[in-house]
């Protein structure tokens, strides 16, 4: 296989330091990628430009807009286009790899300005919406450029059949699934505890399923503990709870990766209620890796990680009372939740960097084919020749 | 005066859109061009592992005759043949495998391991081509695509019918 080192850019349509799953994802695949040897420029919108690693080139500041349910911190706009355009144009770069260029940032910006060897990864899964069937003949043409779609899971590729009318290669977004394989079990946090990760202030990732089920959970493990991890104000959260209930709740606040291995590999279940608008499920694979047994919501993305029930337990979303009966199951069979959580944490190797880094490598290299670099481009060549401003000398 | 003028930025949107559309299309079929060499390339490849299996161990005399047969076919098709001779191959290949046992020596195994990478890329390749494919059909249907000739004395790309299920 050709491994000589690229020059690759990679495009972030979200801010830099606002909390995310893209974030996430393309911090995790520019870190693999440069120990690999490959020379990476990230560009992405970024609020505060003291605190950014080297890789990284600020593109502006984000612009807070709500979107799928919750607030996007995107880019765009005539300054942020002329960005774009200077970052291509000094970046020599061999390949762009552009995260949601079906969303309005700088990855459609950059998918505009540039030609050439060109991937796009499409994270999010949506329902059919009017709007974007309105945007579709605007953006297709800008999409079409791409010489590859990557999907992170079945939901994403439906999303963008059903709203684009184009294919793509599903490559599951990755983890490091070694960092949470030797986690070491906390006594403080083992016997019959159930564990949430997550930023449990936004109502879709399910919390109040949990809550709404603790009563009758309770019922039948009388001393059931429930241990929330993640940054947020717990106060309101806090509130919501029937008061006989609330001491068995503990928030953790948010905790760093060693803790959350420990955490993993301690406690009984890991419950993922989430309601939707998720698209892969990265913690729920973090969870697997981790060893943990998981109860998890069937929304699409949940029910393809899990492939139907056989790495982790399916309830009917948004039921507290089919959570809390999946959950009791569970603790009452012993034998049953340790096969599930080991079978869990073989399934989940699949999802380590080395493995997807790998998938998306073999893509660039499929794009390089034609063996050209990124340029700049017109969208109208004829038409810049015309009025004479054609950065080609071909075509 | 006034309706010339309106005529004449109506005329100059239109010559606008139509040079659009046709460096969309160029690119498209650039595209294509791109997604073929590569996919021929991963198919010539494993036409080559089909021939190195074929002449190893694994292989007994029968299907070795069957794969090799297969694999030169894959080779000498013409572009409208290839389909279905690749299909050939893909079929021969799995047949072979299917009833493979796994006590295979080092160097076997190495060669097997390598189908079985190549094969993910040959899916992940069809996959790259069949849709720069059926984009380009889409745009060049459009009737204004049609009318002002837009694709030139570029031919029509052929939509492959990859067996997928048999890789």
């Amino acid at each position: 296989m050709l491994k000589r080192s690229l020059k690759i850019g990679i495009v972030c349509p979200y801010g830099w330091d606002t909390p995310g799953g893209v974030q996430n994802h393309v911090r995790d695949l520019a870190e693999y990628l440069i120990a690999a040897g490959h020379d990476i420029s990230v560009l992405a919108p970024v609020i505060d430009e003291t605190n950014i690693p080297s890789y990284v080139v600020s593109a502006g500041k984000p612009i807070a807009i709500p979107y799928n349910g919750a607030v996007a911190r995107i880019l765009f706009g005539p300054i942020a286009f002329a960005r774009v355009r200077q970052w291509i144009a000094q970046g020599d770069f061999d390949i762009l790899h552009l995260h949601e260029p079906g969303i309005p940032s700088i990855s459609l910006l950059a998918c505009w300005a540039a030609e050439g060897p060109m991937v796009g990864t499409f994270h999010a899964a949506a329902k059919r919406q009017k709007a974007i069937f309105a945007i579709g003949p605007i953006l297709e043409p800008v999409i079409e450029k791409l010489s590859a779609r990557i999907a992170v899971s079945e939901a994403a590729r439906a999303t963008l059949t059903e709203h684009l009318e184009t294919d793509a290669v599903v490559i599951p977004n990755g983890i490091y699934a070694d960092r949470y394989r030797d986690g070491v079990a906390q006594p403080q946090w083992q016997g019959n505890t159930l564990g949430f990760i997550g930023r449990f202030e936004e109502p879709r990732k399910g919390l109040s399923v949990l809550i709404d089920a603790l009563p009758i959970i309770s019922r039948f493990a009388p001393d059931v503990r429930v241990f929330i991890a993640g940054p947020g104000e717990n106060k309101e959260t806090y509130e919501s709870i029937d008061p006989q209930l609330r001491s068995r709740f503990t928030f953790l606040g948010k905790i760093s990766e060693q803790d959350k291995a420990n955490f993993l590999s301690s406690i009984s279940l890991y419950i993922a209620p989430n309601t939707g608008g998720e698209s892969f499920g990265i913690i729920l694979a973090e969870a697997l890796a981790g060893g943990a047994t998981v109860v998890a919501s069937d929304i699409p993305a949940f029910d393809s990680l899990l492939n139907h029930g056989q790495y982790g337990e399916l309830f009917e979303s948004e039921s507290s009372t089919e959570l809390a009966k999946r959950v009791i199951d569970l603790l009452r069979d012993e034998k049953r939740r340790i096969a599930l959580g080991a079978a869990g944490k073989k399934h989940a190797q699949q999802f380590d960097w080395k493995v997807v880094a790998d998938q998306i490598f073999s893509i660039y290299e499929m794009s390089l084919v034609a063996g050209e670099k990124v340029r700049l481009t017109s969208e109208n060549r004829a038409w810049s020749r015309f009025i004479g401003r054609d950065q080609r000398g071909d075509a | 005066m006034e309706p010339f003028l309106l005529l004449g930025i109506f005329v100059i949107i239109f010559i606008w859109y139509l040079t659009f559309l046709a460096t969309r299309l160029d690119r498209l079929h650039h595209r294509v061009e791109t997604s073929w060499a590569n996919l021929d390339a991963l198919l010539q490849r494993r036409a080559a592992i089909g021939l190195e299996i074929a002449r190893s161990e694994i292989a007994d005399p029968a299907s070795a005759m069957l794969l090799t047969a297969a694999a030169y076919q894959a080779r000498e098709a013409s572009i409208a043949n290839r389909s279905i001779a690749e299909s050939g191959l893909s079929g021969a290949l799995g047949l072979l495998l299917a009833d493979g046992q796994s006590n295979h020596r080092p160097a076997e195994v190495v060669l097997l391991r390598e189908l079985s990478e190549l094969t993910d890329k040959v899916r992940i390749a069809i996959a790259l081509h069949v849709d720069a494919v059926a984009r380009t059909h889409l745009v060049r249907s459009k009737y204004i695509v049609r009318i002002f000739r837009l694709a030139g004395t570029a031919p029509l790309p052929i939509t492959y019918e990859f067996e997928s299920d048999v890789l």
